[in-house]
């Protein structure tokens, strides 16, 4: 049960003003947020870094960051009132992301035609060996979100975040879709990752999806879901992985689609195609 | 325009509206591009003034808005550095019109290709669905990207300014090595064609440098050097890469990327830049925000207030 102080309101029940508090956005960080039962969820959206910041980042990354980088966006689920003195909190940001991508490139993907490419620049320059500091181009992150210092940890368990509560139609109290970074991997397909929020009178949910298609190499979706039932304090946290050649998917989409380009632009149609590799569910009470 | 059988002022009027030309005219306009471009150098040279335009994305109405900006043709003078299409919502309109100006005022207007005016890139970008999705087939893209593969590859102004619209290569080191790549044809994975159309500068190098993903350049600060040494020029003006401030100088002001899609996607919130080359070759950014059409033909697709609400799981 919950540690909070505030008694939750009962399930379902009327919410009143003290339940919902939306602050629509502030001056100071150009974000709005929503308090309902004791959890705040914030976002925040601000234009791509600028130079400066872009160089900041780089720094404390050591790998350049991608083309379109929303560094000040922020999503953040906050359990208040309490009477803590430092509140649970996880956020979703860029750069908590971009430091789990892999800076060693042991494991780096290549563009299909790199084989040709460096076959045909062998015999041209042999002189330029250099490579750019390796690093995973894709930006590929098991991001499952940062918690605040000391907070209480996710535990495993068996039990799933519940599809049946989210599928009803309760009203949505706040929505919100963020984005936290974006890469063309340089015309060779896409990475991206955002959040999606949407916050109901007894409980909310977040996606984080990270989507990159390699053209002509592979598919691949992490997803990290955060599911909070408000009444009992619950959180439950999915992280599930997705992936699949890219021979194997286009074998599996239907030959009369004239639209293929858009489906493989769009994750979300693009999660019918690919098979889950792996699925690890945790959860914690607060 | 001899031998057109359409009326160029009537079709940039409309084009100015937003409104599309049918198939049969955008066939013609192409057929008729091809012959002018057909004729370009490899590298074209122009005199200033001039104003630089960098990558445009299908922004249309951030294109009508850098004509307000900068003056309209054939009063102001435009280079195009390239990627008219892909990622914004009107690249069918914007490259109509493009086109329909180099076809009027060919002296005054210059167009370069992007690594986007490509046939690969245009099916994965955006381009190929939105002709689809307008015309109900893929003919007009046919048309458009028949003709990109006459656009020409560079530009020097004043015999003294290059302009590009990825960078340098390692297989060029004089512009004449520019003007005898055989250019008509899809741009390659590889070799000096792809390079210009794609490399990058690295500011924390002095040489080139192979990219992590296994495929193309970055170029360092003595490979910008050398490269103006050696063919006499003074800068070089390039775009392909987004920045938020709308443009970023390098190499001690050898080297300017310019960049005019301003909210980039509708979503990055960056600044634009347009580069003013006066007619004594001084450069001048000319700094913009995004037009006021793109949010009332909705679009912020990073919205702030009115989020689409949905049900996702």
């Amino acid at each position: 049960m919950s540690s909070s102080s505030m008694p939750p309101p009962p399930p379902g029940g009327p919410l009143t003003a003290k339940d919902v508090q939306a602050v629509m956005p502030s001056a100071v960080d150009a974000g709005k947020s929503v308090t309902v039962a004791g959890f705040k969820v914030t976002t925040r959206k601000l234009p791509i870094l600028n130079a400066t910041e872009i160089e900041e980042m780089t720094e404390k990354l050591g790998i350049a960051p991608p083309e379109m980088i929303f560094g000040n966006n922020v999503v953040a689920i906050e359990k208040v009132g309490s009477g803590e003195e430092t509140p649970w909190k996880i956020e979703f940001h860029a750069l908590g992301a971009l430091d789990l991508v892999d800076k060693t490139g042991s494991d780096m993907l290549k563009v299909a035609y790199s084989a040709a490419w460096q076959k045909q620049r062998e015999r041209m320059h042999e002189g330029i060996k250099e490579v750019v500091k390796p690093f995973d181009w894709t930006y590929s992150t098991n991001y499952k979100g940062t918690l605040s210092p000391g907070a209480k940890q996710f535990e495993a368990t068996q039990e799933q975040i519940p599809l049946d509560k989210l599928r009803r139609p309760d009203p949505i109290l706040f929505f919100d879709d963020v984005m936290l970074y974006e890469d063309e991997l340089a015309d060779n397909g896409m990475s991206i990752l955002s959040v999606k929020v949407r916050v109901m009178p007894a409980r909310l949910l977040l996606l984080a999806r990270f989507y990159m298609r390699l053209d002509d190499v592979v598919f691949r979706i992490r997803d990290t879901r955060v599911f909070v039932e408000f009444a009992e304090g619950t959180v439950i946290r999915e992280y599930q992985e997705r992936e699949d050649s890219y021979e194997n998917v286009k074998k599996n989409f239907p030959p009369y689609r004239e639209d293929v380009p858009a489906i493989m632009r769009d994750a979300n149609q693009m999660t019918e195609y690919l098979p889950v590799r792996s699925t690890v569910t945790e959860k914690l009470v607060l | 325009m001899p031998g057109l059988p359409v009326d160029l002022d009537a079709c940039i009027e409309r084009l100015y509206k937003r409104e599309l030309l049918a198939e049969p005219v955008i066939e013609a306009i192409c057929a008729k591009t091809k012959e002018l471009l057909m004729r370009e150098s490899n590298v074209v040279h122009i005199l200033s003034p001039v104003t630089v335009v960098g990558d445009i994305h299908g922004q249309f109405y951030d294109l009508l808005e850098i004509f307000r900006i900068g003056g309209f043709c054939p009063d102001t003078n435009y280079l195009f550095l390239g990627d008219y299409v892909d990622r914004g919502l009107f690249s069918v309109e914007t490259i109509s019109l493009l086109v329909c100006l180099k076809l009027r005022y060919p002296n005054r207007v210059h167009l370069i290709r992007g690594n986007h005016e490509s046939r690969g890139v245009t099916q994965s970008y955006g381009f190929y669905t939105e002709c689809v999705r307008k015309y109900g087939s893929a003919g007009v893209w046919h048309h458009f990207t028949d003709m990109f593969d006459f656009l020409t590859l560079s530009v020097v102004i004043n015999n003294d300014i290059f302009c590009v619209h990825g960078g340098l290569s390692p297989s060029i080191h004089s512009i004449d090595q520019i003007k005898i790549i055989d250019r008509f044809r899809e741009i390659p994975h590889e070799g000096p064609m792809a390079d210009l159309v794609w490399s990058d500068p690295d500011a924390d190098r002095d040489e080139f440098a192979l990219s992590p993903r296994g495929a193309g350049y970055t170029f360092g600060a003595q490979v910008v050097k050398k490269f103006l040494e050696i063919n006499d020029f003074s800068h070089i003006l390039r775009a392909h890469q987004l920045c938020q401030e709308g443009y970023q100088v390098l190499y001690e002001d050898r080297l300017s990327t310019v960049w005019s899609a301003p909210n980039y996607c509708y979503r990055c919130g960056n600044l634009a830049s347009v580069l003013e080359v006066d007619d004594l070759g001084a450069r001048f950014f000319n700094v913009f925000d995004q037009a006021p059409e793109n949010a009332e033909n909705r679009i912020d697709q990073q919205p702030t207030e009115k989020a689409q609400v949905e049900y996702f799981l």
